[in-house]
């Protein structure tokens, strides 16, 4: 390579193998997962994605669809975003602007070690506090008073639900959301504090302009959030209740595709055509995160480069 | 006088905010705390069995999660062994050579790797080796979780070698050395602190990781192998199975589990953030 001296050159190709072992992973397991979903996509075709049919034979390929999964991975990831949005710009909020030094520090380090709780903890916390808290206190009521709203409208059985995957995803990525939107409110420089500070005759018109100045590190943090909560496998499957169901009741047990995943992949060997059918519900959701991260990941480097 | 409409609404504000930020926490607190009666409780009562004995049959009594604790551990040995190196060389590629087409693809590579869904990577093992293999094996879990941990690694060891001023590098192209000489003997001896720290920072990342063992590691969870060309089981896969278990015995068992696993995990955690504090030259 030019531009590299000559003793140096050694060292230069002999680093120069790693890059591309990562290349090599990362190209090998695109070419997997496609070449896995191949054959699911030729014999099914785009309906596949598009009806709602789980019917496995070991004889011969089932019927097989994948909308309810698809749409109970969007129903609870928006969810999930929805609640950790509020969630992770309050705890920036106090962090930064109301809590003395102290109480900043422990308040932070315990989001920190919420990012670093293995998933599947959360998940038997999941299954174990979380979802019999909201059966008995936030879906039977609801559903007992308001359930003439389709969202409200099935009786919650033992718990295990959209709502339930929704609000857990939301406690999972709040503290991931939560350091990607402090990281940019620190980096607001002071002169532009000083300004929001002069014009706003109260403290909350202070806070929603200084918010105002990241709003591309919110978004950065709703889409990565949101990837990241797609993605979430094992603490899902534990909660969302592991069923086919294609209903607007939040109550209702349903699936989402990594939960599928989890769940059949282990004996789809039995049924013809069925692992094929998982990977190409695993392409789908590698498609989708990858999209939302490529576009998050940028505009926070934005974010990161104007400040710097 | 009637107080300002704004200071009202201040005060709203700030009640809410306090409101919000606690509730995000409190599942954390609530969950460890559990963690620490309900697991803890289950591993005084079954005392150093629960460490030395294997998992329980349906019903009955508790018994202990030797098997799991120890693939946990020879995971964690040999994920570490292989994503540990390629990490390391990639970032100092990516720092040394940053302008190069391999130095740029490091950085877009690992940025791509850390978003792929780890149930696919656990796919994607099944796919390229338990299948030709024709049985999980730890080899194939500690496979899995190297290309978990690869990207966390390299990237927390990267921005710890891009910390190292450049002067110290001039100083030693000053004196002759090579940029190989300048690498080994300068940049990484000063930035030792920040790998340290990124190596276990990346470790803990993927010894907490249950979906990409699904498939690959086998649930060898009766009897202990150590062969990693044979099955083996891991805490994180336990918790999810036992968890799901309809017997009292095997919740209690996961919830003990459950505090092992934070326990470890929480100590490579703090070890790597004092390691990184005392950063300074």
């Amino acid at each position: 390579m030019p531009g590299i001296p000559r003793e140096d050159r050694l060292y230069y190709y002999s680093l120069v193998p790693f890059a591309y072992i990562i290349l090599g992973a990362l190209a090998l397991l695109l070419a997997a997962i496609i070449w896995k979903s191949t054959p699911a996509l030729e014999e099914y075709g785009i309906s596949l994605y598009v009806t709602n049919k789980w019917k496995p034979l070991e004889d011969r390929p089932g019927e097989y669809g994948l909308l309810a999964a698809i749409y109970g991975t969007l129903a609870s990831t928006v969810i999930a975003v929805a609640l950790a949005l509020p969630l992770s710009l309050s705890l920036v909020v106090a962090v930064e602007e109301l809590v003395p030094g102290r109480i900043r520090e422990a308040l932070v380090f315990m989001s920190d070690v919420a990012a670093g709780l293995p998933t599947v903890v959360f998940g038997l916390w999941g299954i174990d506090v979380l979802v019999p808290f909201l059966r008995d206190h936030v879906m039977s009521p609801l559903h007992e008073r308001l359930g003439f709203i389709p969202l409200f409208s099935c009786r919650p059985l033992s718990g295990a639900s959209l709502l339930a995957a929704g609000i857990l995803l939301a406690f999972m990525i709040t503290p991931f959301m939560f350091a990607l939107v402090r990281e940019a409110y620190r980096m607001i420089p002071a002169h532009l504090r000083e300004a929001a500070v002069s014009v706003s005759a109260a403290w909350y018109q202070y806070v929603k302009l200084m918010l105002g100045m990241i709003k591309p590190a919110i978004v950065a943090a709703l889409l990565l959030g949101f990837g990241r909560a797609a993605g979430e496998t094992v603490a899902v499957s534990l909660v969302v209740g592991n069923s086919f169901s294609l209903t607007a009741c939040l109550f209702a047990p349903a699936y989402t595709i990594s939960a599928l995943i989890a769940n059949q992949f282990g004996n789809a060997a039995y049924y013809p055509l069925m692992p094929e059918v998982l990977f190409a519900g695993g392409l789908l959701l590698l498609l989708i995160g990858l999209a939302l991260n490529w576009v998050g990941v940028s505009m926070m480097d934005r974010v990161r480069s104007l400040a710097a | 006088m009637p107080p300002d409409r704004r200071e009202v609404l201040d005060y709203a504000v700030k009640g809410l905010v306090l409101a919000l930020a606690t509730l995000a926490l409190l599942p954390v607190v609530h969950l460890i705390g559990e963690a620490v009666v309900r697991g803890g409780g289950v591993i005084l009562e079954a005392g150093v069995k629960f460490f030395t004995e294997t998992p329980p049959p349906p019903g009955g009594r508790v018994y202990g999660i030797l098997t799991s604790l120890v693939g946990t551990l020879e995971l964690a040995a040999i994920s570490a062994a292989i994503g540990i190196p390629v990490a390391f060389m990639a970032a100092l590629l990516a720092v040394e050579f940053p302008s190069s087409l391999p130095g740029r693809l490091v950085r877009i590579l690992s940025r791509t790797l850390l978003e792929v869904p780890t149930v696919i990577v656990g796919m994607f093992v099944f796919v390229a080796l338990v299948e030709p293999m024709g049985t999980s094996s730890i080899l194939a879990g500690a496979v899995a979780l190297s290309l978990v941990m690869l990207p966390y690694v390299a990237t927390y060891v990267e921005s710890a070698l891009r910390s190292v001023p450049h002067s110290y590098k001039e100083a030693g192209y000053a004196i002759g050395m090579t940029r190989a000489q300048v690498a080994f003997r300068v940049i990484v001896p000063i930035a030792r602190r920040g790998i340290a720290t990124g190596f276990l920072l990346g470790l803990a990342k993927a010894l907490g990781e249950t979906a990409p063992l699904l498939f690959t590691l086998g649930r060898a969870r009766n009897a202990l192998n150590l062969n990693p060309l044979g099955p083996g089981d891991a805490i994180p896969l336990l918790i999810y199975d036992y968890a799901m278990a309809p017997y009292e015995n095997m919740r209690e068992v996961a919830w003990g589990a459950a505090l092992v696993l934070i326990i470890i995990l929480l100590a490579l955690q703090i070890v790597a953030r004092f390691t990184a504090k005392e950063v300074r030259i």
